[in-house]
Parts: structure tokens; C-alpha cells; sequence
């Protein structure tokens, strides 16, 4: 625990004293408030936070890779990964510091965009569970993210590699997600019927981004984001592990 | 404190970067690990630093298996990796806090340990800085502080020297020397004048195997004897004649440079007793020349090592 966290702090570190933080930080909010307060400010009407995150999964979807591509990626091209494993730190520890300290920089961005639903709720009346589930669910759908992004960023050494194969990759999770449900009922029962579509759709995060935001979360939702998390995590120490091998 | 059996490791599960290397390092010994490029000396570093695995074979270290008990043996070393890497973009100070943390030095220790490498490593003067706007020499300062701010048992140097100038050279070679008073020291390196200067063992590793292993002088004694020379004020014709009446006319006389009547005489004799040198003065002295000087050229480091890993790369169809 002790080691993971003094990961956790060198790499909050590395963030705040490079300008990526600070740069994509205000893009992000900028982005993220600027287009959920066109689609949540409309006069005349009841406040509604629902549609507040309507563009954080395509935000997330470029904006997360941007930021964990050079978790490993970088420590592999300037050969620091080599002193990094010879500290007394295992690879499940140095993979949790990494982890959380990308989503405590997250968790710190999403806090900061807690000004329009405080101010809402301050003018007029808003029903807060609704928010917090969509705060809540947007944490989750940020670590699978992460995960992801992770995970290519500790195959290969070119950052920009890591960056394109993480896109690419939560790219076509996330069409799954928005498109998949219109393939229900197209898919002939030959090739697997309902259930292939059903399959695949379960794969994307974007599913339960939306069932959680929406306040109905249960149990199977989180479940799948740990699992899908473990799995990408899990995979990256797998890739760790044998660079002790090949070298 | 060191041990190693039959180390072998291949990237490919084809070729071998080591093909069964086996030695023992005392306590408290400096060694230095000599070889060309490519010969194994990195690898052999990185098996025992835990960051490689190897393919077969043990090592420990103080006792305890690379392997099996990683963790520990990794809390006992301290290690600088070849290229010397470290984070840029940090402080000196957040730096060697930040490795002295991760290596398990105590929290109320920190500050102490902090300014013993800052001291010892003559960091002073740039603590504050960040590392990225450091000179070479002072980069490879701060790597060799993160590698003993917890104070290892075993300091393990890959190629420390590579890149620095001759000044800093030797400010390096002092600090390693001063290093194994406290320390079991392994630094590699295919500079030999570093081995001579801070080093109290040998090894010489080839093409992935250990061809050499001892003191500078038990690996110097192996060497056929040197040329003896001398000087002499005589007629050098009769001087030369009577060398080889003496030697035998397979051995090689010449002069190497003359000054008038004084000149200079190469003798290459294989013999390496102090019975060539008096059998020689003999002669001079009693044909009523004068010997005004007569010593015999030390075998260097440089010609065990082209003896040992030339021999062994011959043999592999390499060279």
C-alpha cells in the first residue's frame, strides 16, 4: 500500500508539473460544461441534470488516451521501466499508483465541474440522485477508460502509437454502444441471432454509462466495470512480466 | 555476498546472451566486470538486479535467490542501469527523495540519507534543479545517489563512466573506490584503466561466458614476460653480438634508439625470472660497459584482455 502510494504521488507529480495537465484540463472543462450546459440550460424548463455528461464519453474517448499514453510508454523509451522494477515494488503495486493517480487527476477534473448542478440546485430546486449517479457513473466509465489506454500504452514505446491504438480501440466500443442496439432483431439466427448482438454490446462501456447515469444502476453494471478494468490491468502486468523475460 | 551458478539467459530461446556463467563476490569486494560490447556484462547485471528473469541457472544475493525472493534481494541493492535513466522532468531533490521512499528508507531517516548522497556525490550545488537541465557528469551523480540512498548491501554499476569526461572520470573512479569501503561493488565497464584504478577483482566475460577470473596481478602473472631493455654506453655491434651469445639466437635482440655510444636494446625473452635481467647485467659488467639502465615492461591489463576475449572469439568463428 505504502509503495503504491509514493507510485501514486511521483506520477501526480509528473502531471502537475508538465502544462498537459493544466492545458487539458481547461479544454476538458471547457468542452465538457460548455456543450452539457447547451444541452441542460433551457429556459423555461424544470432543472434537469440529465443530459449535464451528454459529451464526456466522446471527450473521455480522446481525452483519456491523450493522458495515460505515457504511463509506460514513456518509462520504456527513456529506460526508466528497468530502475522502476528493480525497486522493491511489485508490478501489481506500480500498476495501482499509475492507475490511481489518473483517476484521482480525473475524479479532481470532474469535480470541477460541479459548479453548474451546485449552482442550479442553489436557484432553483434539483433533484440531486440523478446527479450523483451521473457523477458516479462517469468515474466508473473513466477507469475503464484508463484501463484501456493503459494497457496499450505498456505495449509499445511511442507514445502516439499508444494513443491511436487506445482511440481506436474505445472508438469501437463506443459505436457498439451507440449503435449496437439497432442491429437487435437484424442479426439472422444462423450467425448467433439476438444473442451474438447482445454479446457484443455487453462489451462496450457505453451500455452501462447510460443505465447508471439514468439513476438505475444494479449490481451486474459495476460488476462489468471491475471485470473490465481487472481485464485490462491484469493484461498490462501480463506485458510487464514478460519484458522481464524478452527484456 | 554475490553468487551466481551456470547463469544462462536467451531472449529468443535460440541464441544465448549468457552461456553458464558461475562466480563468487566477497563481501566488501569492488569488481569489475570487463568485456566487449555485447558480451553479457548488462545482462548479467539486469539478472541480478531482478529486473530480467533468467533462462537457467541461480544467482543470489546475500543468500537470498534473484528470483524466488525478488523483493528482498532488491531491497539490498542499489543499481544503475546503463544509460543512467531518470525522471527529467524532477527535481534532484524530489528525485532522491522519491527513490530513497520507494527503497524503504524511513520517513524520519529521508532527510539524512538525502544530504549523506548529496555530500558524497557533491550534488550541492544543483539539488534544487531539475535533473533535465543537468550536464552528463552530474546526471550520472544523482544516478549513482538514488542507487545508494538506502544504503544497499550490493551497489551494482553498469558502465558508470560511459559518457563523462576525463576529470569526471576519475571523481567517479574515486567515489567507487571509496564506495566499497561500505559496499560490495560490481561495476562493469570495457574501460580498463578504470579496472586498474578501483577495482580489487577481475572478471572478464566473452561472448557469454566468464574466461577470466582474479586480482589484476594474478591475471598480469599469467602473461608471457615482457621485453626487457636496457641502456648501455658501449660499442653497440659487440653489445648486440654478445646478447645473443648469451640469450640464444632465437631470442629477438635489437636497438631500439642510439644516442651517440649510448643506446638502447630490446630483449624479448619469454622467461620471466629476474635470472634474464642478471645474467644480463652480468654480461654488460663484465665486459667493461656501463649499464645505465635496465627494466623490464609490465604486462598490461589491456593484453589479458585481448588474450582472453580474442582467444574466445576466435574459437566461435567471431572475429
Amino acid at each position: 500500500m505504502r509503495e503504491t502510494i509514493i507510485v501514486m504521488q511521483r506520477e501526480m507529480k509528473a502531471y502537475f508539473c508538465s502544462p498537459i495537465a493544466y492545458v487539458f484540463g481547461l479544454l476538458f472543462l471547457f468542452i465538457v460544461c460548455g456543450v452539457g450546459a447547451v444541452f441542460t440550460l433551457n429556459p423555461g424548463f424544470p432543472a434537469d441534470m440529465t443530459n449535464w455528461f451528454v459529451a464526456l464519453p466522446l471527450v473521455f474517448l480522446f481525452f483519456i488516451p491523450a493522458l495515460t499514453m505515457r504511463l509506460w510508454a514513456e518509462e520504456r523509451k527513456a529506460g526508466t521501466l528497468e530502475l522502476l522494477l528493480t525497486f522493491p515494488v511489485t508490478i501489481p503495486q506500480l500498476i495501482a499508483g499509475k492507475f490511481l493517480a489518473s483517476m484521482s487527476y480525473l475524479a479532481l477534473l470532474l469535480l470541477l465541474t460541479l459548479g453548474l448542478p451546485i449552482t442550479m440546485g442553489s436557484v432553483g430546486t434539483l433533484d440531486w440522485y440523478p446527479v450523483i449517479a451521473t457523477y458516479f457513473a462517469a468515474l466508473l466509465m473513466a477507469a475503464s477508460y484508463v484501463a484501456v489506454g493503459m494497457f496499450w500504452s505498456s505495449v509499445t514505446r511511442d507514445q502516439i502509437i499508444a494513443l491511436i491504438l487506445s482511440v481506436v480501440m474505445l472508438g469501437l466500443l463506443f459505436l457498439v454502444g451507440v449503435w449496437g442496439p439497432l442491429l437487435i432483431g437484424e442479426v439472422p439466427v444462423w450467425l448467433g441471432g439476438d444473442h451474438v448482438v447482445l454479446f457484443i454490446l455487453a462489451l462496450s462501456p457505453q451500455q452501462y454509462f447510460g443505465s447508471i447515469s439514468r439513476g438505475v444502476a444494479d449490481t451486474g453494471d459495476l460488476v462489468f466495470y471491475a471485470a473490465f478494468c481487472v481485464f485490462f490491468l491484469h493484461a498490462t502486468a501480463l506485458v510487464l512480466y514478460g519484458k522481464k523475460v524478452k527484456g | 555476498m554475490i553468487s551466481v551458478a551456470q547463469l544462462k539467459k536467451s531472449y529468443d530461446g535460440i541464441a544465448y546472451a549468457l552461456k553458464g556463467v558461475s562466480f563468487e563476490v566477497a563481501k566488501g569486494e569492488v569488481v569489475g566486470f570487463l568485456g566487449p560490447n555485447g558480451a553479457g556484462k548488462s545482462t548479467t547485471m539486469k539478472i541480478l538486479t531482478g529486473f530480467l528473469l533468467p533462462t537457467e541457472g541461480r544467482a543470489t544475493i546475500d543468500g537470498l535467490d534473484v528470483v524466488w525472493d525478488s523483493l528482498q534481494v532488491r531491497r539490498r541493492i542499489g543499481y544503475l542501469p546503463e544509460s543512467t535513466p531518470l525522471y527529467y522532468e524532477m527535481r534532484v531533490d524530489d528525485y532522491l527523495r522519491f527513490t530513497g521512499r520507494i527503497r524503504g528508507v524511513p520517513g524520519k531517516e529521508l532527510t539524512s540519507a538525502l544530504s549523506r548522497v548529496i555530500d558524497l556525490c557533491g550534488l550541492e550545488r544543483v539539488t534544487g534543479k531539475n535533473i533535465l537541465e543537468l550536464s552528463k557528469g552530474y546526471k550520472q551523480r544523482v544516478g549513482l545517489a538514488q542507487a545508494m540512498i538506502h544504503r544497499p548491501k550490493v551497489l551494482i554499476l553498469d558502465e558508470p563512466t560511459s559518457g563523462l569526461d576525463p576529470n569526471q572520470i576519475v571523481e567517479v573512479r574515486k567515489l567507487i573506490k571509496q564506495l566499497g569501503e561500505e559496499h560490495t561493488v560490481m561495476v562493469s565497464t570495457h574501460i580498463l584503466q578504470e579496472v586498474e584504478a578501483s577495482c580489487s577483482r577481475i572478471l572478464i566475460i566473452s561472448l557469454g561466458k566468464l574466461v577470466a577470473d582474479g586480482s589484476l596481478a594474478d591475471l598480469l602473472s599469467g602473461l608471457p614476460g615482457g621485453d626487457v631493455h636496457l641502456r648501455v654506453r658501449g660499442p653497440s655491434e659487440s653489445v648486440l653480438s654478445q646478447l645473443r651469445e648469451l640469450l640464444g639466437e632465437s631470442v629477438p635482440a635489437e636497438i631500439v634508439s642510439q644516442d651517440g655510444d649510448v643506446s638502447v636494446y630490446r630483449v624479448s625473452v619469454n622467461e620471466t625470472t629476474v635470472a634474464v635481467e642478471e645474467g644480463i647485467a652480468h654480461l654488460i659488467v663484465k665486459n667493461d660497459w656501463a649499464l645505465l639502465g635496465i627494466w623490464r615492461e609490465k604486462g598490461t591489463l589491456e593484453q589479458v584482455f585481448h588474450a582472453k576475449t580474442l582467444h574466445e572469439q576466435v574459437e566461435a568463428g567471431d572475429a
